[in-house]
Parts: structure tokens; sequence; C-alpha cells
């Protein structure tokens, strides 16, 4: 860390490498396909390169990347303003308690679900469900109050209950 | 315990995520609720789903580190260059760094 504050590019080289699985994963989960999740998990880097000055170590460095990584990710999306209007999409149901074997299409469906969700609850639905982060790490990611990251999430579940059960 | 903040405590019901007291007032709820009840099946399905998700392996693309390195070093030329030309290249340079976002 302390290489790559000094410019050397070679030591965040390495810290690309340690951290660009779960950077491209959000990128993934929040903007929905490949192609725009590697642009966004680039800026992200980037961005982080330029700030790593202004990293003061009061959270972990992979909560700091996680807050450059959604940022990027949701202004992205509002830039193309691809969010699918929510009265063109009719989302098909999980199947029913009787199927325990969730499938790559029920996966495929709750990535599009996804998508429906108001862009914060989205964000804290992916770190705290998908990516394992406690609420307070979500909430020092998203740049807010645990509870807000508690309410975002349970906001986002709830709408994600409603378009797929 | 009013329905709808029993409704914001079956999520966490449903993750195991309460304390003694609440799973207490959840069970009592859902005894008498057939609605709750159907909510809670709902909530437990779609977690076997954010489940199953979170287990789907999403590697990211071999070339993502050598395109950041790459575009950082790009940069640092591009910077170094425009310095060093100064004047009208400079003021091109800085346009083509803005232009190419790489600043």
């Amino acid at each position: 860390m302390a290489r790559s504050r000094n410019g050397d590019r070679r030591a965040f080289s390495e810290l690309v490498l340690r951290h660009q699985t779960p950077v491209f994963r959000v990128c993934y989960r929040i903007l929905g396909n490949r192609e725009d999740a590697r642009d966004a998990a680039q800026e992200a880097f980037i961005r982080a390169y330029r700030k790593l000055d202004g990293f003061e170590g009061r959270s972990s460095f992979k909560t700091w990347m996680l807050r450059l990584t959604v940022n990027v990710s949701l202004n992205e999306q509002s830039r193309r303003k691809e969010n699918l209007p929510l009265e063109d999409w009719a989302p098909e149901r999980l199947p029913g308690p009787e199927a325990e074997l969730m499938t790559a299409e029920s996966v495929a469906r709750l990535h599009k679900a996804l998508q429906a969700l108001q862009p914060n609850h989205r964000a804290a639905v992916v770190l705290h469900d998908l990516e394992g982060l406690t609420f307070r790490e979500v909430g020092e990611s998203l740049d807010v109050a645990e509870q807000t990251a508690k309410s975002w999430a349970y906001r986002g579940r709830h709408r994600l209950k409603d378009l797929l059960t | 315990m009013e329905e709808t903040n029993i409704e914001e405590l079956l999520q966490a019901y449903a993750t195991g995520d309460v304390s003694e007291d609440e799973a207490e007032r959840v069970e009592r709820a859902l005894s008498e609720s057939p609605r709750l009840r159907e909510e809670l099946a709902r909530y437990e399905r779609l977690f076997v789903l954010l489940m199953a998700t979170a287990q789907e392996e999403v590697r990211a693309p071999r070339d993502l580190r050598a395109r950041v390195v790459w575009r950082i070093a790009l940069t640092a030329y591009l910077n170094s260059a425009a310095e060093l030309a100064g004047g009208l290249l400079g003021a091109y340079g800085q346009a083509l760094i803005y232009y190419l976002r790489l600043a």
C-alpha cells in the first residue's frame, strides 16, 4: 500500500491483482453485464490510483475500494440511462417451493431483477447479500450510517421478493 | 405489534438474525396470519436464490489488470510529454488527455 501511494506502479499492479475479482463482481452485479463491468472496474482502479493519497485508513482498503467501485458503477449506469422501466419488464417468477434446485436461469432472473431496484437499494443488497459485507462495512462503502444501509437492503429485498416470488 | 413492523422483522427472521424476544413475537404473529406465513415462505425462497447467486463464480477478465496498468502508464507518459512540450502542444496534450478520459 505504502509503495503504491508513492507512485510505485508495480506495487499498485499487485493491489489490482488482489482486489480485481471482488471489484469486477460488484460492477457486474450492479451493471448487469460483463462488458460494462469491465469498463467500470477499470475506471474504479484508475480513480483509486489517483486518489491513493486521500486514503486515510479510517476504513479498510477493501471498503474504500468498494466505495469507489459502487460510485463508478452507479454513475456509469446513470450516464447510460439503462435502467429498465418497470412497466416494460415482466419478471418471471421463481419456481415454487417444490423446486429446490436453483438453476442458472433463476440466478439470471435475480441479476435481471436487481437492475429494477433503486440504485442505493441495489448496492446495499449486492454488498451485503452477495458480497457478504456486514452492514457496518456496507455503510462505510456507501458512505452512510449502518442503519441506513440496513434500511436500503430491507427495501431492496422487499422489492426483489415482490418481483421474483 | 403492528403487522407492518412484523413484516420488517420477517426478513431478519428468515435469516435467523433476530433476538429470542423478536423471534417469539414473529412466531406469534405467524400463527395468527396465513398471509404472513406466505410472506415468510416468499422471503425464504428469495434468500435461497440470493445464496445461490452469491456462490456463483464471477471471474474478472484476464486482461483487466493489464488494461489498468496500461492506462496508468499512458497517463503518466502523456502528463510528462505535456509538461515537456508546454505551450500549444501542452494545451493539445491536455485536451487529448481530457478527451481520452485519462486524467
